[in-house]
């Protein structure tokens, strides 16, 4: 109704009530508002059940907010890498780091010692003077080939399983819980972010991986007693099996953090990166019983890193194709993970995910 | 096309938010027709911004560039065209120097649920090159000052939104920039919380001698904090000045009618000044002293009686409204289009925008 009217007349949209008459006292307030002019003598309730000074009484703390500046210099890139580096290593290790479950270190725990489970035996066999159990857990070409890229039971249920935990939500969690807006509101650039993540999860699987080999072939060296000769003629052998397990490690890396990239959670990459190691190594295997066609292992990551490492070591092949074919596959195995993972981090904001 | 306050009151000297400090005179963010296009659509339309010292509102509505401009300012994202600097470090080639000299908050979270207050915001400077030591040590003053000293060693998940907020916070100070960016820093805060954070910003600028550029949504919040606000609509830049000064772009007589309204609006109108009315409370722009008097008369003429007259004294509220008036936008407040994302309704722009600096 318009303000125009007989004032005389009900002011049908006052404070929203359609038709209300509106009589001497409402036009005042209408006018003037409706308080009494009192309010400030008149004693307001309290959320906290008394006045404003109780309130404070009762919180009993005196908090004197004054900002400090702060007149340190800041490290140079390195530094800067260094921190998520050691925030995403030590994390497994001690508490003030990233946050990893008591499951994924128990796992972790036990997978290393099951890796080390061939220099136990080698242990037993040098205390008893056992020169046959010797022969079959000392070093040799196999056991070498077999600490790193036997499958059973290493590359079918330890390092599968630790990488999928340590890539699980390494780098979707930054998508999930927006740290990466953390990131990259620093003065770190996506490539230090991706390599040093990268690295955090190579160090690891490397430790387990090739760590765990030179513990083995140094312990059982040692061990068993063997002199310089033995290890001038076994080096070279331990050498590709280290650099197989190294390549091992950068495949386990590369695949998990680029479906870790691909995601919004743990779950997803970790069962993912099972799918694809143990998945494409069924299905190529059921392929070459059924049709006795090794080619197939070529999409297998894990059968091309064997059959790669294989002629690293010097050992007999187990593929009908040529060990080039299977670095090749490799290389572009590796190439379409980087490229996804790159991609995927470029796109990660500080916005807004 | 922007209002500018090339108010000739306005001293050289700028000063801190509401604190009357004199911080600097010189811009810690200067861009010159900055443009930012993602294929055809232009994010950042020959952007010219000149941004000093002291705490500025970043304001616009969804989709008006405000987070594009914070990532080149960032210098995270490339520009298409046009140069820009911050704190006198170029967007385009020195993104690190910059990122190391800012603090920035951001409106959603950003925190580590599993970690525990503390290590979070260590970590955080730790990323930004302090060594660990100093970075834990700065840690707890920073955390201290933003009223989280009991809180932490607890972890972030048990952490209540304002709680998360002050150590997004803490975890921007801990390196002591020179310039803060917040988005939204009020987001999702209950009145308690909300005026904390308000006052810490405050403080950060007034005492703390830092600049703040402050996106928000929330007029009052960045009046509040804000002696200067940049406005962005559609990628351009619609209005940058002193709150101050850009209010008194237009000055207004809110006066209050017992009777005859419309009578006295057309009046009022007939006689060549431009009338808002909701119901019984008019506001007439003031051209000259004389308007006062053109009121009376016409209230006279018209039979209307007038229980008050007064000079409105305008909220950014206000001030928001009659710009997107002038840009053709009929809305009723800023959270039509702020929070309804941009359902204000485009109508004939009554006149033009004048276009000043």
């Amino acid at each position: 109704m318009e303000a125009d009217e007989n004032p005389n007349l009900p002011d049908a949209e006052f404070l929203g009530q359609t038709g209300a008459k509106v009589e001497g006292q409402t036009r005042l307030e209408a006018a003037y508002g409706s308080g009494d002019g009192d309010e400030q003598s008149i004693p307001s309730a309290s959320v906290a059940g008394g006045t404003k000074q109780h309130e404070q009484a009762h919180l009993g703390t005196v908090f004197d907010q004054s900002y400090q500046s702060w007149g340190g210099s800041l490290n140079p890139r390195w530094a800067r890498n260094w921190a998520i580096l050691r925030h995403h290593v030590y994390g497994l290790f001690s508490k003030g780091h990233r946050p990893y479950g008591i499951a994924t270190k128990l796992i972790l725990f036990a997978a290393f010692l099951i890796s080390l489970g061939d220099l136990g035996m080698s242990f037993i066999s040098a205390i008893f003077s056992e020169t046959e159990m010797h022969r079959v857990f000392g070093v040799s070409k196999d056991n070498l080939y077999g600490h790193v890229l036997g499958f059973w039971p290493r590359n079918a249920i330890c390092f599968p399983i630790i990488a999928a935990l340590l890539i699980g939500g390494i780098i979707s969690e930054d998508r999930t819980h927006g740290t990466s807006a953390i990131y990259f509101s620093r003065p770190l650039n996506r490539i230090d972010y991706t390599a040093m993540k990268f690295l955090s999860v190579a160090i690891v699987l490397f430790m387990l991986i090739v760590g765990t080999l030179g513990i083995y072939y140094t312990g059982d060296i040692l061990m068993q007693g063997e002199g310089w000769a033995f290890f001038l003629d076994t080096l070279p052998i331990f050498l590709g099996a280290a650099l197989a397990g190294t390549i091992l490690v950068f495949t386990y890396s590369s695949i998990g953090l680029a479906l870790s990239s691909v995601s919004r959670g743990k779950f997803f990459p970790a069962v993912a990166l099972l799918g694809i190691f143990l998945g494409m190594k069924l299905i190529a295997f059921l392929i070459y019983v059924l049709f006795e066609r090794s080619v197939l292992y070529l999409l297998s990551p894990y059968d091309c890193v064997a059959h790669v490492g294989q002629a690293l070591v010097g050992t007999t092949s187990t593929y009908d194709h040529p060990w080039t074919w299977s670095l090749m596959s490799l290389v572009v195995i590796n190439a379409i993970a980087l490229y996804i993972l790159a991609s995927r981090v470029s796109s990660m904001e500080v916005t807004r995910e | 096309m922007a209002y500018e306050t090339n108010n000739h009151t306005i001293k050289d000297r700028i000063y801190g938010a509401k604190g009357g400090e004199v911080v600097s005179d010189q811009y810690v963010i200067e861009t010159n027709d900055l443009v930012k296009s993602y294929g055809p659509h232009i994010a950042l339309d020959s952007l010219s911004l000149k941004v000093k010292a002291g705490a500025t509102g970043l304001l616009g509505p969804n989709g008006a560039g405000k987070s594009t401009l914070i990532k080149t300012l960032l210098g995270l994202i490339g520009v298409t065209s046009g140069e820009g600097k911050v704190l006198g470090f170029n967007i385009r080639t020195e993104g690190e120097n910059i990122r190391s000299k800012i603090g920035y908050l951001p409106e959603y979270e950003c925190l580590n649920p599993g970690l525990e207050a503390i290590h979070q915001v260590a970590y955080s400077g730790e990323l930004i090159g302090m060594n660990p030591t100093s970075a834990m040590q700065r840690a707890h003053e920073v955390l201290e000052y933003v009223g989280m000293r009991d809180q932490r060693y607890r972890k972030i998940e048990t952490f209540s939104t304002g709680m998360a907020q002050a150590t997004k916070l803490a975890c921007s100070i801990i390196h002591d920039p020179e310039l803060i960016i917040t988005d939204e820093p009020s987001n999702g805060l209950d009145s308690r919380a909300r005026e904390f954070m308000l006052k810490t910003l405050q403080q950060i600028v007034g005492e703390g001698g830092r600049s703040l550029l402050m996106a928000s949504h929330l007029m009052g919040d960045v009046e509040k904090v804000c002696d200067r606000i940049v406005m962005l609509h559609k990628g351009r830049l619609i209005a940058q000045g002193r709150i101050e000064d850009l209010k008194s772009i237009e000055q207004e007589i809110e006066i209050h009618v017992w009777g005859h309204a419309s009578e006295l609006e057309r009046e009022l109108q007939n006689s060549g000044y431009e009338v808002r009315r909701t119901g019984r409370v008019m506001r007439v722009v003031r051209q000259d002293e004389s308007t006062y008097a053109a009121i009376i008369e016409c209230a006279a003429k018209s039979g209307a009686q007038l229980r008050r007259m007064n000079d409105h004294e305008p909220s950014l509220e206000d001030l928001f409204i009659v710009i997107m008036e002038r840009l053709g936008y009929s809305v009723k407040s800023s959270a039509e289009l702020f929070q309804v994302g941009g359902s204000g309704s485009k109508v004939d722009a009554p006149f033009e925008l004048k276009e000043v600096g």
